[in-house]
């Protein structure tokens, strides 16, 4: 698949070129921004009235480049929710043309829907993927009142929830650490606030969210399932705004405004919560004594210099605190960095250059009678990326790039200040992870499109350190000590991606893809809920890279005049060196952690209907997904495949907004999905006095099925000069359903005799109102 | 950790009984077996699983050939007592550094299992230490016994400590290896929280790596924070449930005085 990929690309990539040699050809290039705030804008449809079916959109930095013959023109800009502009151009040579587009206005019902913008998702090459306008998403009802991208994000089809109080979800059977969580650019490796309750991404910083389920373009990699590919607001380089809210649990608070008008912007962003407030006031004196927050912060700024480069600089930061009296603290929290450097070379050649920091870790310490101990851990990345987009005609795009990441992980450090514990450290490891890649969007016909990319990804394990191999029981045969710098193991994968799109008509189009991911960084985790003790391992001599294999297809149809958009998308996904636990795995501060894991395979299929209504005052979507996830391991139930932990049959979501009038709109969502599969004992004995659960199979039973409705309602209040205010009042699980958070086993306290099973549940009804405003 | 993590999320939630209908599973023998440096009898007890739903009586595998050989040609054969299911040692004597060989043959099939016996450390002291207040709260005093020991340096050990307060036995299972301590002479706090006037009884156990894997995970096989509670890693063999430890023990007591 690999090598016929190549030669596709390499194909694509010649008849481009002997195309542009043949006639005489002009490039108009040029930045898209919002009119207000000068807010870049993603997606931007550039299409010429004179020709049908050509056209382009812009990328990521609101840069666009087509390339046309020697002619007069009529160029237009259209993007959903703003009006369309239209640029006569007479091309004789290279022009540039920068565009402010101006806001059609608040509501999006009366936005003239035309243009092919509309219809992105017939017409699009890439298979899978859904971008959320934070903007339009805002209205969705949620948790304590607090907007959140990720929560939203598992409305979708193909995107599972793992649960109450878990931020962590499920991309087509994979589990929650195979998702490539990046903020501009950055990897997020725990994206989770109060053990999961909240995502780190602060809405208010929020621009833009793609997700990506099938297809990967070339420059995304490291994880099987997918990728959440989230960008940061720019802030408004016009004028300075101050937003904010405050809720029940938190508060927020946004600046933004211009460095120098027109040339740059800034942008912070903050949050804090407060439930340990209520905490306070307990009678009980450990929970007055007891902490509970997390607080984050967003900033970005940005600088025009001259007409081809811009720079960029955005950081995120965040921290969890939870301690209970002096006898128990852990506090955990993410920081990422990103620098960036825009340049154009010239009407055609587009680059970006990164540079990318990562970090997270945690610390624990507990104090009691006679302890004084500490745990800490980190993963930590510096990272490069430069790539290049280039523009040859208006027919191709071509991307290409390379990216080089250090990671150092230390998996965990005990540290004893001054009692009976020994200090114990983990050996720090160390890795190299590199990528080259290219890829080729190509219009074959005004109904074919391609998509063919290649991604080579190399993964180093260095030294310095004693590396132990473990043979299939788990005990140590030999090990070797390598010094600093010295490369103890290398993985050399290539991962093709590849995308078709075939235009049946203007209105429906039939898609197909395949990719192969590699992931080379593992979590190891053994926990139900979100776990700030979650341990990332890299692939080495003992742990091998994990490899998805999918191919999916899908039909994608629109209705009047793209008010509806329809479609039903398919994939089947294999996946190999899946890792699981031994029984009794020790996970937390194990010097020979590897000798605790078992491999095998993975198998993944599913169908996911997605129904949605773009416009009007009644919008929303309505999603179901049907799927199996098999796993298959040595050593487990047999050898046989069995249901993964994300094996969740049947998932139904529907998200409803309406717009009764300018000041007033409701939404209500409701999601279902079948309980997943886990361990239940069969049996149960006595060993000294206790009694024990024999188990038969691994998940073989399932939690009871999950239900749930919230509803929301929005208050605009009137607008004073600048200052607008605004009510959100939203019910969280309305019906009150005590959906099962976990169900354990236990002796039946008023009667020796009996075992019993206890359901716990997290969340009934919760109503929140929060005040936002804006000026 | 998990166990604080988890009462946060508790706080906020709600619990009840809830009906599932289990599956049931065929009968599997558990045996449990224990041989000490002190004097016998040495007892071995052989029952089986139930069906999740039924009381805990546990029926006694009876009739089945028992026998406790060590390494230096020693072998006792074990006769059942008047208890169904329990058999006894009639001659075999515990000594620091033997290995012993566990040996059951029931209903055709056999289950063999093999412990060594790790050289003594010397339970030195028991402490109780006095605490006011707590994780829980409240203003409350509260006693916790602490065994002194000097762990050695040289080798991996593994604890068991078994605690009796007013003569009832505690069934919890306490167990600790020196992965964090090495080398260090500590003193190891018994999670039970006693007052005043209890009188307390410490065991503790030095036993093996297959004993002690055994009983930490045993502990897992019931627990609600994983997500895959599986059976305990058992040192026995052909399947069977339960462990069979050579250990040496030693007993200190104390009454909680004000």
């Amino acid at each position: 698949m690999s090598i016929k990929n190549t030669w596709l690309l390499a194909v694509l990539l010649l008849s481009n070129i002997i195309v542009a040699q043949a006639q005489q050809k002009f490039t108009i290039s040029g930045t898209i921004k919002d009119s207000a705030s000068g807010e870049e804008l993603i997606g931007v449809l550039v299409s010429v009235r004179e020709l049908e079916a050509t056209g382009v959109s812009t990328n990521e930095y609101g840069f666009y480049s087509i390339t046309l013959n020697e002619g007069s023109y009529t160029l237009l800009y259209s993007y959903l929710g703003y009006k369309i502009d239209s640029v006569k151009i007479s091309l004789h040579q290279n022009v540039k043309q920068n565009i402010r587009l101006a806001n059609a206005g608040e509501s999006l019902q009366e936005v003239h829907v035309q243009g092919a913008k509309a219809n992105e998702n017939v017409t699009s090459t890439q298979t899978g993927t859904i971008s959320l306008d934070v903007k339009a998403i805002s209205k969705i009802p949620v948790f304590f009142g607090e907007k959140d991208v990720l929560k939203t994000m598992q409305l979708l089809p193909g995107v599972i929830s793992a649960g109450d109080g878990n931020s962590g979800f499920y991309v087509r059977g994979g589990a929650s650490d195979q998702n490539l969580i990046l903020l501009d650019d950055a990897p997020v490796y725990n994206a989770s606030h109060l053990l999961g309750f909240f995502s780190v991404f602060n809405s208010d910083a929020i621009k833009d969210v793609t997700l990506y389920k099938s297809g990967m373009p070339a420059q995304f990699g490291g994880r099987l399932a997918s990728v959440e590919d989230i960008k940061m607001n720019d802030g408004n380089d016009q004028t300075y705004h101050l937003s904010g809210g405050i809720g029940f649990i938190a508060s927020r608070l946004n600046f933004e405004g211009p460095i120098k008008k027109g040339k740059g912007s800034f942008l912070i962003a903050g949050r804090r919560t407060y439930a340990d407030l209520f905490l306070k006031l307990s009678n009980n004196t450990a929970l007055k004594n007891s902490s509970l927050y997390f607080y984050d912060f967003n900033a970005k700024g940005n600088y025009t210099f001259g007409d081809k480069d811009r720079i960029y600089i955005s950081g995120y930061f965040g921290k969890d605190v939870l301690g209970a009296d002096k006898l128990f603290g852990v506090n955990w929290g993410n920081a990422t960095g990103t620098f960036r450097w825009n340049h154009i070379y010239g009407p055609k050649l587009f680059s970006n250059t990164s540079v990318i920091y990562s970090n997270y870790n945690y610390n624990i310490s507990i104090t009691a009678a006679n302890l004084n101990l500490g745990i800490q851990s980190v993963i930590k990345d510096w990272g490069l990326k430069e790539e290049f987009q280039y523009f040859p005609s208006s027919k191709n795009k071509i991307l290409f790039g390379f990216n080089g990441t250090y990671h150092t992980i230390v998996p965990g450090n005990l540290v004893a200040n001054d009692s009976i514990f020994n200090n114990t450290n983990i050996q720090t490891r160390y890795a190299l992870e590199g990528s080259v890649y290219a890829s080729d969007e190509f219009k074959v016909s005004e109904r074919l499109r391609f998509m063919a990319g290649i991604r080579l990804t190399s993964f180093s394990l260095m030294g310095a350190g004693t590396f132990y191999n473990y043979d299939a029981s788990g005990i140590a045969s030999d090990s070797a000590k390598y010094s600093s710098g010295q490369f103890v193991k290398t993985y050399i994968n290539p991962e093709p991606r590849f995308n078709a799109n075939y235009m049946l008509n203007e209105v429906s189009s039939i898609k197909a893809s395949y990719d192969r991911n590699v992931q080379n960084l593992h979590l190891l985790s053994n926990s139900t809920s979100s776990n700030p003790t979650d341990l990332w391992i890299p692939s080495s001599n003992n742990v091998k890279p994990e490899i998805a294999d999918q191919f999916s297809v899908g039909y994608y149809r629109n209705f009047d005049d793209n008010r509806y958009e329809f479609s039903v998308e398919t994939y089947y996904k294999i996946m190999q060196n899946q890792i699981d636990y031994k029984n009794g795995a020790q996970l937390l501060l194990n010097q020979s952690v590897e000798s605790q894991l078992l491999y095998g395979n993975g198998r993944s299929y599913g169908a996911e209907f997605f129904f949605k209504k773009k416009f009007g005052k009644l919008n929303g979507w309505l999603g179901y997904t049907y799927s199996k996830t098999e796993i298959q391991i040595p050593g487990i139930n047999n050898g046989n495949w069995y249901p993964a932990r994300q094996d969740i049959t049947n998932d139904v979501d529907v998200v409803v907004i309406y717009e009764l009038n300018d000041k007033w709109s409701f939404s209500a969502t409701w999601i279902y999905n079948t309980g997943y599969p886990v361990t239940f004992p069969s049996g149960k004995y006595e060993v000294d006095g206790n009694v024990v659960y024999y188990y038969t199979s691994r998940n073989g039973y399932r939690m009871p099925d999950y239900d749930r409705m919230d509803v929301g309602a929005t208050f605009k209040c009137k607008k004073h000069g600048h200052f607008q205010g605004e009510w959100a009042f939203s019910v969280y699980n309305v019906y009150d359903r005590w959906n099962a958070y976990s169900i354990t086993f236990q002796q039946n306290p008023n009667n020796a005799q009996e075992t019993q099973a206890v359901l716990t549940s997290l969340f009934g009804i919760i109503p929140s109102v929060s005040y936002n405003f804006k000026f | 950790m998990l166990v604080a993590i988890s009462y946060w999320l508790l706080a906020a939630s709600c619990q009840k009984v809830i009906n599932i209908d289990l599956n049931s599973a065929s009968p599997v023998i558990v045996i449990v077996g224990n041989i000490s440096d002190q004097p016998g009898p040495y007892v071995v007890t052989l029952n089986q699983t139930v069906n999740f739903s039924l009381p805990n009586t546990f029926p006694p595998v009876d009739g089945a050939f028992v026998t406790i050989s060590d390494n230096t040609g020693i072998v006792d054969t074990l006769f059942e007592t008047a208890t169904p299911g329990t058999y006894h040692t009639k001659k075999i004597m515990g000594i620091p550094g033997r290995t012993y060989t566990l040996t059951v043959i029931s209903n055709g099939q056999t289950y063999t299992s093999a412990s060594t016996m790790p050289q003594l450390v010397t339970f030195d002291t028991l402490v109780v230490q006095q605490h006011i207040g707590g994780f829980r709260g409240g203003n409350d005093t509260s006693y916790t016994p602490n065994v002194v020991f000097q762990d050695p340096a040289a080798v991996a050990n593994y604890y068991r400590f078994i605690e009796t307060v007013n003569d009832t036995l505690q069934t919890n299972i306490d167990c600790i290896d020196d992965q964090y301590f090495n080398g260090k002479y500590i003193a190891y706090p018994i999670r039970h929280r006693l007052n005043v006037g209890d009188s307390v009884k410490i065991e503790m156990q030095c036993i093996d790596k297959g004993a002690y894997t055994y009983l930490t995970t045993v502990g897992e096989a019931s627990g609600s924070t994983n997500v895959t509670p599986a059976n305990p890693v058992s040192n026995i063999s052909n399947n069977a449930l339960g462990y069979f430890s050579a250990h040496t023990s030693q007993y200190r007591a104390t009454q909680i005085k004000r």
